[in-house]
């Protein structure tokens, strides 16, 4: 699945070029995203950090066609889709994006099973499919005996864990995340943190927004923003870990 | 104590470096006399995934150290089938030693101060762009910390090295934490000279 | 005092902090009030105005007739009439008249019309008073002054006339038409005026009331007068209705002593002048009924408006309710702050209500202008205020006394915290919804959320249908009531035109319309208002939705179809509703709207809820869904 990303000629699931968004009008403009090109290639973690305000969570906006750009051009699969009429857009959400937000956004009166499985009720699945694609995928986040509790008999933790699973269920080609740890204690944390591992290890191409160090440290590469422009990237090294003495702080 | 930041400036070949064995040692003698192989058996065992850091011979180097300083003393004890051993025990000081140590609370100091400086300088003569370093160093410690945090996912739940490595991977982020308060402290400052 | 002084002001500074709200709420109860008013002061409208007719025609007390000759017979009998007139009590007479029945021609409409014989001289009873023009002469005709006004006739127009068989219901045989002039209008009190003209010994329906002289009469039918009728004074006036009822049925036992006996002679038919003047009532009793009915439906409409308007915003309301508990509020004290301003808008209402009744009232109580004085000044009666009082208050009671309760009893840390109503989880429905097409999943679980809010929904379009039904039947019998009366005289068919008083329907019609529109106009507000709530409940859900996939038509379509299988439900409920509303109101009526008019109000009922809430559905779904979605609490 990584093998992808040496072949040139395939196309990057996610791309920017001088993509741009501004609020307000003369005293009052706001730029923020300035031109930022970006590149996403398939199987790709990449995670987006910076101070509040610096665009970031605009940037994943726009990346998801919820946020309409006010210049430049956003690619999804080699499709143009800053210019689609909001119609195309939901269709857009509905097959080939998935959301996860910091508030988990789950709806309160209905149980964990019947939240993953709204995306594919919205597509047009039949309710006995989504059901059980449901089921799957509650299992594989590790809530299969949770299925039947509503949100109000979940931790934090686990509320985003069935976010995530809602997100994997019309098999997206890429997931966008604001803030997934945002509500979260350091326990909760480290669960999301493990779950996000597993789908990276299993190839999904993910865009993460987060304040969150260990979270941008699970990524296969990171991008901090200031002020909507990227300052610095970096390629996390993994796979490659010294010696456990060395890890562990052990001056040699 | 080890600064973790100071990997990179580690000295090659001569290994890791455990600075507490005399005290540990002290401490398992505490427990029970051993002779050194036996000595050294237990103490693989207390260190766990730290035993790397164990040269070869510094069991026997740091007990003769400890004997020269009259914190354990020795006896040969003869054997039927064997040549005869030391076996070492624990003595009145050495005891007092090892209670000291572990009731001492002291801890490694963090050290902001000469990450500071480096910004002051380049700001100061204009050589570099005190928020462009900050990104840097910080993009560093993520490096860092994904290495390590890799690690600790792969260790079981509960496992003595996701203890340690949890540690580390704390510690890390409070540096991190740190980092970016000076980013915004060095960019309100450009802003506030612009 | 202080208490009272805090609960004034808390309600004062509600009020005035949503305008809206207060606004609506007067609306709503006014309609209602009004509605009451109205038909409450229709009662006894036609009083005075009789009162005034009667003293100024030298009204009879009782009018008494004899029947027509039996097959055979040459003419009616009179002894038995004369026999009356000196019957113990009487102390004055006129007649007796003849009279017969006719075909009036003039502005190109045909009419069946009483004819009664007059002198030229004054009579001492029943001197009908003129409004224009004189009294009858030769080649003179008269109208009575209700009629006139219905057929658009004046003094100086020609009108022709032909006798007409009653028996047969045509024009008699052999007879001529003949030409005369409207020399006059005038009012009197023996009969009801047009088109209620009091039936005689004979009854024909709703015809009109014309004077000739005795000469033209004879020349008008030669067979004969139909009818003879003489107009009797009492020595005691009020005693006029138990003269009636001894007098009435003497030929059927025996002669009563004393009185000069007609044993052979048909009996007379009598009516007193209080007969007349409770008849003259029926000249509004359909409105009255119309209104009073449609006081009653507006006031549980009222009752929808308000729990819709109130009762989400007393959850909201728990926050204060904590603050005045913990400061040591008793659940009294609290219910009344959260009961005082709806009460204070509830008597307002009121007010409001009675004034515009009373404004109101002329418009409908001109009875036919066939007696004097218009209609009296509305009387307001202590018992009428009261009344009306009573309902608006009931309403804003009924409204909100359950959530004002619910709310004082909540416990005071709750109540701190405010925590947000959690929305209702109902199983199946998500079950069920989980088959059904994307708009309407979203729109049925939107539904579910608040179940309170769909059963006010479908009430009201329930109310407001079977209002709407109950008018429409009352319409239709009224057409048939007008075609059932002149089938009678179906020689018609040969006169054409309508037999149907447009005059009397389009009242009727105007009062049933105005109650219909503002039933409307108040559903409408109430479907607007739900909508708008419900969309707002679901902001975040119709933003998530939109977030996993959903376009804004499909969530628009939900937010819509969230009130339009309500109002479905309740427009299938309203049909036999307003049946039922109907045969409560008239229990004589048997007529029933039209099954075609049922049906488009069942499909006019749908279509204008989901126009209605279209908008507001579409405005919710085009908010962008970030502003939702990216700033909130989980």
């Amino acid at each position: 699945m990584n093998a992808v990303e040496s072949l040139p000629t395939v196309e990057p699931v996610l791309r920017t070029h001088a993509v741009e968004k501004e609020y307000g009008r003369g005293e009052g403009l706001v730029r923020a995203v300035d031109s930022v090109d970006l590149e996403v290639p398939a199987g790709e973690t990449l995670a987006v950090m910076g101070p509040s305000g610096c665009g970031k969570s605009t940037l994943l906006h726009l990346l998801g066609g919820l946020e309409r750009p006010s210049g430049g051009a956003v690619w999804l699969a080699g499709r143009r889709i800053d210019q689609l009429s909001e119609k195309a857009l939901a269709r857009l959400r509905r097959r080939a994006i998935g959301f996860v937000f910091q508030a988990f956004h789950l709806l309160d009166e209905l149980t964990a099973l019947e939240n993953v499985e709204l995306p594919a009720l919205m597509a047009g699945s039949s309710p006995r499919a989504a059901r059980s694609r449901a089921e799957d995928l509650l299992q594989q986040v590790g809530l299969g005996d949770r299925a039947r509790h509503l949100p109000s008999e979940l931790s934090g933790g686990q509320r985003q864990r069935v976010a995530i699973a809602r997100a994997l269920s019309n098999e997206p080609l890429v997931i966008l995340a604001d803030e997934p740890t945002g509500n979260l204690d350091s326990a909760a944390t480290l669960d999301v943190l493990r779950l996000l591992d597993s789908l990276r290890a299993a190839g999904q191409t993910l865009v993460i927004v987060t304040h969150d160090s260990r979270i941008a440290a699970a990524a296969d590469r990171l991008i901090s923003m200031r002020d909507g422009a990227f300052v610095e990237e970096t390629r996390l090294t993994h796979g490659r870990s010294g010696p456990f003495v060395e890890l562990a702080g052990l001056e040699g | 104590m080890q600064d973790p930041m100071s990997l990179s400036r580690k000295e090659p070949s001569r290994g890791y470096q455990l600075g507490v064995v005399q005290e540990v040692l002290l401490a398992l003698l505490a427990e029970d006399a051993s002779h050194g192989y036996q000595l050294r058996a237990r103490l693989e065992l207390a260190l766990g995934p730290l035993s790397a850091a164990l040269n070869s011979g510094q069991v026997y180097v740091t007990l003769n150290r400890l004997e020269k300083a009259g914190l354990v003393s020795s006896e040969l004890v003869g054997q039927a089938d064997r040549p005869d051993r030391k076996v070492y025990e624990l003595t009145a000081a050495g005891r007092a030693r090892v209670t000291e140590w572990l009731e001492d609370t002291s801890w490694p100091k963090p050290a902001p101060a000469e990450f500071h400086v480096k910004l002051v300088a380049a700001a100061a003569a204009g050589l570099a762009d005190p928020v462009r370093l900050v990104d840097a160093q910080r993009h560093s410690l993520l490096d860092g910390l994904a290495a390590v945090q890799r690690a600790a996912l792969a260790e079981p739940d509960g496992s003595v090295a996701a203890l340690l490595l949890e540690g580390v991977v704390l510690r890390l982020q409070a540096d991190l934490h740190w980092l970016e308060a000076c980013a915004r402290y060095w960019n309100d400052r450009k802003g506030g000279q612009a | 005092m202080g208490r009272v002084l805090l609960v004034c002001r808390l309600a004062a500074r509600d009020l005035r902090r949503r305008p809206l709200k207060a606004g609506l709420l007067l609306l709503a109860i006014t309609a209602a009030t009004a509605t009451l008013t109205l038909g409450l002061a229709l009662r006894g409208v036609t009083h005075d105005p009789y009162q005034s007719t009667r003293e100024a025609t030298l009204g009879p007390d009782v009018v008494a007739s004899v029947a027509p000759p039996p097959e055979g017979a040459k003419a009616a009998d009179l002894a038995g009439l004369e026999a009356l007139t000196h019957a113990r009590g009487v102390v004055g007479h006129s007649g007796p008249y003849p009279v017969v029945w006719g075909i009036l021609s003039g502005h190109g409409q045909r009419w069946p019309v009483r004819v009664d014989g007059r002198d030229s001289a004054r009579a001492p009873v029943d001197q009908p008073k003129l409004t224009h023009g004189s009294w009858v002469r030769d080649g003179g005709v008269v109208l009575e002054a209700g009629f006139a006004n219905a057929l658009g006739i004046t003094a100086g127009d020609r009108i022709g006339l032909n006798a007409l068989d009653l028996g047969s219901g045509r024009s008699v045989a052999g007879s001529t038409g003949r030409s005369f002039r409207v020399v006059g209008i005038a009012v009197t009190a023996a009969s009801v005026p047009y088109p209620e003209v009091t039936c005689l010994a004979e009854c024909a329906g709703n015809t009109g009331l014309i004077w000739l002289t005795r000469s033209d009469l004879r020349r008008l039918d030669a067979r004969g007068p139909s009818l003879y009728v003489a107009y009797l004074r009492l020595a005691d006036a009020d005693a006029a209705q138990a003269f009636v009822d001894d007098h009435m049925f003497q030929q059927r036992s025996s002669c009563l002593p004393g009185e000069p006996c007609a044993s052979k002679s048909q009996p007379p038919s009598l009516e007193s002048w209080q007969q007349i003047r409770a008849e003259s009532a029926n000249l509004v009793e359909n409105e009255r009924r119309a209104l009073v009915t449609g006081a009653w439906l507006l006031a549980v409409l009222a009752v929808a408006s308000v729990a819709v308007l109130v009762g989400g915003r007393m959850a909201d309301q728990v926050r204060r309710v904590g603050l005045l508990k913990a400061v040591g509020g008793s659940p009294s004290l609290v219910a009344t702050v959260l009961l005082a301003e709806y009460v204070v808008v509830a008597l307002a209402a009121a007010a409001v209500g009675l004034g515009l009744g009373v404004l109101a009232t002329p418009l409908l109580t001109d009875p036919s202008a066939g007696l004097l004085g218009g209609t009296g000044a509305p009387r307001l009666t202590a018992s009428t205020v009261a009344l009306v009082t009573f309902v608006a208050l009931g309403v804003a009671v009924a409204a909100t006394f359950v959530p004002a309760v619910r709310a004082a009893r909540t416990s005071t840390v709750l109540a701190l915290a405010d925590s947000a109503r959690a929305p209702r989880r109902t199983g199946w429905l998500i079950a069920l919804s989980g088959r059904l097409p994307v708009p309407l999943l979203l729109g049925t679980r939107m539904a579910a959320r608040r179940p309170r809010r769909v059963i006010l929904a479908a009430l009201s379009v329930a109310i407001t249908v079977s209002g709407v039904v109950a008018a429409l039947s009352a319409r239709a019998g009224l057409t048939e009531d007008q075609l059932g009366s002149a089938s009678t005289l179906n020689q018609l068919s040969g006169v054409g035109g309508s037999v149907v008083d447009p005059g009397r329907v389009d009242r009727l019609s105007h009062v049933l319309l105005a109650l219909t529109i503002t039933l409307f106009v108040l559903a409408a507000t109430n479907a607007i208002f739900i909508t708008w709530a419900t969309a707002l409940d679901a902001r975040r859900s119709s933003a998530l939705a939109r977030a996993l996939g959903a376009t804004p038509l499909q969530v628009g379509t939900g937010v819509s179809a969230a009130q339009v299988l309500p109002a479905f439900v309740g427009a299938l409920l309203g049909i036999p509703g307003g049946i039922a509303l109907i045969e409560a109101a008239d229990p004589d009526a048997v007529t029933l709207a039209p099954l075609w008019q049922m049906i488009a109000v069942l499909v006019g009922t749908v279509v204008v809820v989901a126009a209605l809430t279209a908008i507001p559905a579409r405005l919710s779904a085009r908010r962008p869904v970030v502003e939702v979605l990216a700033s909130e609490h989980a």
